[in-house]
C-alpha cells in the first residue's frame, strides 16, 4: 500500500513538474508618467492701469446682443463650486446660485425684459477655470462670469467688461499658522510659504502671482479652488493662494482653514469676459453694469454673498476706469 | 503455455562456438535472421541467445513500464489541468465580479449624490445600505480572489488599498455633501476618476492574467502525445517480436503480444478520451466561458456608463465631459451583450436619453427626477429601475455560465484520474505479460 502511495507521490511530484510550479505574478499597471503642466503663454504685454478700461456702455440690442434675444438664451460659463461666489444650493433643488450668478441674471433681465425666467432664458454652463478662455474664443459660451481676473494677457485673447468686483489675492493656510504663536510658523506674508506647497488652479494668474512673490514656495495646481481644499484637506498641501473671496468660500467649509490678516498678495479686479469680437455685447454689460450702479443694485448683492465672509468689510462698486476703449 | 509445450530442444553446443559453416552456393541468397519454424534458434553467432534474451526483456519490459507511466503521466496531468482550469475560470469569473461590483458601487454613490436629500428618509436609508453592502462584497470578494490565487495577492493587495482609498473619499464626499458644501462633489468625482484610474487598470491586469491561465489551462488535453507514446512502445514491442521471431521459429510470443494489445486498446481509449476533453474544453471555452467573461464586460460597461449618467448630474453643466465615456461604453454592451440582456439595457437607455435630454436643456428638476426613480418623473420614466433591471439579468447570465464551466470541467475529472492509474496498473502488467513470453522463450533455449 505505502509503495502505492508513494508512486503517487512520485506522479504527483513529477506532474507538478512538468506542469510548472504555479504562475507567473499578476503584474501591477505602470505607474502613468506625470503629464507635462502646461505654462500660460507669455504675453509681451505692459500691465497698466488702461487695462482695466472696456468699452463705453450701451443699451442697444445690436449685433450679439440681437443674436442671443432671437435665441432666447443667455449662455453664460460659471462655476459650481465657488462658494458664495456660483456653487449649488441643495436646499434649493441644486440651483446654482452666488454673487457671480446675480451679474448673470441681471443681464439675462436687461436682454430679455419682463418675460425672462431663469431656466428658460438663461443656461448656466459649469466650466473649469483653465476652460474659461477656451470656449469663449470657440463661442461655446457668450460670457463667462467665474471670478475673472482682468490683464493685459488676457485682453489679447478675449474681451472684458469694466471691472465688477475688486477681489485682491491672498493666502489661506491651517488654524495652526493662525494661532498667535510666533515659533510656530505664523503666516504673515509669502515669505512663509518657502519650502511649503502651495496650491492654485491651472491656468490662474494666482498660480503666476504667487510663483513671483517666493520662489520657494513649492507650487502644486489643481483643476480648481475646490480641488485645491480636497489636496489641502488631505495634507498634500500646506496653503492655498486665490481671491479673498473665493478662500472665504472655501473657509467656510473647513473650519481648520483661515484666511488670516495679511496685506493683499495682488489686486484682482474681476470682470465679465467675452469673446474679443463681441464688442457690442461688452458694451451692453457695460451697460447693464452702470444701471446696477444707478438703481443701488449692487450693494445688496455684495452684503448678501460676500460681506460676512469677508469679515464685514465694506465695499462700493468699482467705478468704470476710463477712458474708454 | 503454448511457448512452453512447443520448447525446442536446447542446441548440443553454445552459439558461442559455431560449427563451420557450409559453404554456400554462388547464387544463394544471404541468410536472414528469421528463418523460422524450424524450431531451433536462429542466427547463430549474431549474440548469445541468453544475453540476447535478458537484453530484449529488460527492453520490452521498461517500454511498457515507460509507456504506463509516460501516458498515465500525460492523463494525470490532464486530470491537474482540468482542475486548474475549473480554479482559474473562477477566478476569472471572480475578479470580473469584483470590477463589475466595483463599478456597481460607484454607481449606487454617485446617483445617492444626485439624489441629495430630495429622496424619502426610508429610501435614501435603503439605498445607503444598499452601497455598504456592494462595498462590502467587494472587499469580501477581493479576499477570497487573494486566498484562491496565490499570484493574484499582489496585485489584489493594490487593488484593496485603491478600494479603500475610494471608499474614503467616497465618505469625504457624503459627509460634505450633507452639509451642502460644493467640496463634496470635488471628492465624489475624484473618487470616482480615482477608481478609474487606480483600480480598473489592476483589475484589467487580473482579468488578461485569469482569462490567459484559464484558457492555458483548458488547453490540458493531449491525445497526440497519448498516440506518441503508444506508438512509441508498440514499436518496440514489435521490434523485439522480430527479433525474437528470428531466433526462434515462433512467429508470436503470446506475452509479447498480450503487452501489444494492452498498450494499443489503453492507448487509443486515453487517446480518445483525452480527444473529447480537449474538445469539451473547446466547446466551453467558446460557449458558456465566453458568454461569463462577455457579459461580465457589459455589466462593468453598464455600470461605468450608469455612473457617468450620475457624474454628469452632480457636476451640473459637465454633460459632454461625461457623456463621451457614457457613449463608449455603451457601445461595449451594444457590442457583446446578449439578447435577452440589450432588451433591458435599451429600456435604460431611452431613460437616459430623456435625462441627457432635459440636461443640455439645463431642465435640471425634470433630469433628477428620471435619474433618480421620483414619483413625478416625467412621463413615469425611472432610469434606476431600468438600469438595475439590466443588471440584474447580466449578472444572472454571467453566475450561471461561470458556473456552468466549473462544473462541466470538474465532472470529467474523476475518469481523467483513474484512467491514469489504470494505465500505470495495465503498464505493470503488460511489463509482467513481456517477462513471461521472454522467460517461455528461455526456457525452450534451456
Amino acid at each position: 500500500m505505502s509503495r502505492v502511495t508513494n508512486g503517487l507521490a512520485a506522479m504527483s511530484a513529477m506532474a507538478a513538474l512538468l506542469a510548472g510550479c504555479g504562475y507567473d505574478e499578476t503584474p501591477l499597471p505602470e505607474e502613468p508618467e506625470a503629464a507635462p503642466s502646461s505654462a500660460p503663454a507669455a504675453s509681451t504685454c505692459t500691465p497698466s492701469d488702461s487695462d482695466f478700461a472696456s468699452y463705453e456702455p450701451s443699451d442697444e440690442i445690436t449685433g450679439k446682443v440681437a443674436e442671443i434675444e432671437s435665441r432666447g438664451r443667455l449662455i453664460v460659463g460659471v462655476s459650481a463650486d465657488t462658494y458664495l461666489m456660483a456653487s449649488e444650493n441643495p436646499d434649493e433643488g441644486n440651483r446654482i446660485e452666488g454673487f457671480d450668478i446675480e451679474f448673470a441674471k441681471a443681464i439675462g433681465r436687461a436682454i430679455f425684459g419682463s418675460d425672462f425666467e431663469t431656466g428658460r432664458n438663461l443656461e448656466l454652463r459649469v466650466i473649469t477655470a483653465a476652460d474659461r478662455i477656451p470656449l469663449l474664443e470657440e463661442e461655446a459660451v457668450d460670457l463667462v462670469i467665474r471670478n475673472f481676473t482682468i490683464n493685459c494677457a488676457r485682453w489679447e485673447q478675449i474681451a472684458f467688461s469694466q471691472v465688477y468686483y475688486a477681489a485682491t489675492q491672498k493666502v489661506l493656510v491651517s488654524r495652526s499658522l493662525d494661532d498667535g504663536d510666533e515659533g510656530n510658523g505664523e503666516y504673515q506674508d509669502p515669505s512663509d510659504l518657502a519650502g511649503l506647497r502651495v496650491c492654485a488652479p491651472t491656468g490662474s494668474t494666482s498660480l503666476d502671482n504667487i510663483k513671483e512673490a517666493e520662489e520657494e514656495a513649492i507650487i502644486e495646481p489643481a483643476a480648481n479652488h475646490t480641488g485645491c481644499l480636497v489636496k489641502f484637506q488631505r495634507g498634500e498641501v500646506d496653503a492655498i493662494t486665490g481671491d479673498d473671496t473665493v478662500l472665504a468660500g472655501l473657509a467656510a467649509q473647513d473650519p481648520y482653514a483661515v484666511v488670516p490678516e495679511q496685506a493683499p498678495l495682488n489686486d484682482e479686479p474681476y470682470g465679465i469676459g467675452a469673446n474679443k469680437d463681441d464688442t457690442e455685447l461688452v458694451a451692453f454689460v457695460n451697460g447693464v453694469l452702470e444701471s446696477m450702479r444707478e438703481n443701488d443694485q449692487w450693494q445688496p448683492i455684495y452684503t448678501r454673498w460676500l460681506k460676512s465672509a469677508l469679515n464685514g468689510a465694506d465695499a462700493v462698486q468699482p467705478p468704470p476706469t476710463l477712458p474708454y476703449r | 503455455m503454448s511457448q512452453s509445450a512447443a520448447a525446442p530442444p536446447p542446441p548440443a553446443t553454445p552459439a558461442a562456438q559455431p560449427a563451420p559453416a557450409p559453404q554456400a552456393p554462388p547464387n544463394a541468397k544471404p541468410k536472414r535472421s528469421w528463418a523460422a519454424p524450424t524450431g531451433k534458434p536462429v542466427g547463430v553467432g549474431v549474440e548469445n541467445t541468453p544475453t540476447l534474451l535478458n537484453r530484449l526483456q529488460v527492453i520490452g519490459m521498461a517500454a511498457v513500464l515507460l509507456f504506463g507511466l509516460a501516458s498515465g503521466l500525460v492523463q494525470f496531468l490532464s486530470y491537474q489541468s482540468d482542475g486548474r482550469a475549473a480554479d482559474d475560470t473562477e477566478q476569472l469569473v471572480r475578479v470580473q465580479e469584483i470590477q463589475s461590483n466595483l463599478l456597481r458601487v460607484d454607481a449606487i454613490a454617485t446617483n445617492l449624490a444626485v439624489s441629495g436629500g430630495n429622496l424619502d428618509p426610508a429610501e435614501i436609508a435603503s439605498r445607503d445600505e444598499e452601497y455598504d453592502q456592494a462595498l462590502d462584497d467587494v472587499l469580501g470578494e477581493i479576499a477570497s480572489a487573494a486566498e484562491a490565487q496565490p499570484a493574484d495577492e499582489k496585485a489584489l493587495a493594490a487593488l484593496n488599498v485603491a478600494v479603500n482609498d475610494y471608499a474614503t473619499a467616497i465618505a469625504e464626499a457624503r459627509a460634505n455633501l450633507r452639509q451642502g458644501y460644493p467640496v463634496g462633489k470635488e471628492y465624489l468625482s475624484g473618487a470616482s476618476a480615482n477608481l478609474r484610474a487606480d483600480a480598473l487598470p489592476i483589475l484589467t491586469n487580473l482579468v488578461d492574467a485569469n482569462t490567459e491561465r484559464a484558457e492555458d489551462s483548458m488547453g490540458g488535453q493531449h491525445p497526440i502525445w497519448l498516440l506518441l507514446i503508444g506508438l512509441a512502445s508498440v514499436a518496440v514491442l514489435v521490434w523485439i517480436s522480430i527479433l525474437l521471431a528470428g531466433r526462434f521459429r515462433r512467429y508470436v510470443n503470446v506475452g509479447i503480444a498480450v503487452a501489444m494489445i494492452v498498450v494499443v486498446v489503453t492507448t487509443i481509449v486515453a487517446a480518445i478520451a483525452a480527444w473529447r476533453a480537449d474538445s469539451q474544453n473547446d466547446d466551453l471555452l467558446a460557449g458558456e466561458l465566453r458568454m461569463a467573461v462577455d457579459q461580465a464586460a457589459v455589466r462593468t460597461a453598464g455600470n461605468d456608463a450608469k455612473a457617468n449618467e450620475s457624474l454628469r448630474l452632480v457636476n451640473r453643466g459637465s454633460g459632454p465631459r461625461y457623456e463621451d465615456p457614457w457613449i463608449a461604453a455603451a457601445e461595449i454592451v451594444e457590442e457583446k451583450g446578449d439578447r435577452i440582456v440589450l432588451d433591458e439595457w435599451r429600456s435604460y437607455a431611452n431613460a437616459h436619453a430623456s435625462i441627457v435630454k432635459y440636461d443640455d436643456e439645463d431642465r435640471r428638476g425634470p433630469a433628477i427626477q428620471i435619474a433618480t426613480g421620483a414619483e413625478n418623473a416625467p412621463g413615469g420614466q425611472n432610469s434606476t429601475a431600468a438600469f438595475d433591471a439590466f443588471d440584474g439579468v447580466v449578472k444572472g447570465l454571467v453566475q450561471e455560465n461561470g458556473a456552468t464551466v466549473s462544473e462541466e470541467l470538474r465532472a470529467g475529472r474523476s475518469l481523467a484520474l483513474v484512467g491514469s492509474l489504470l494505465t500505470v496498473l495495465l503498464g505493470c502488467a503488460s511489463a509482467i505479460a513481456v517477462a513471461r513470453g521472454i522467460g517461455a522463450r528461455r526456457k525452450e533455449y534451456a
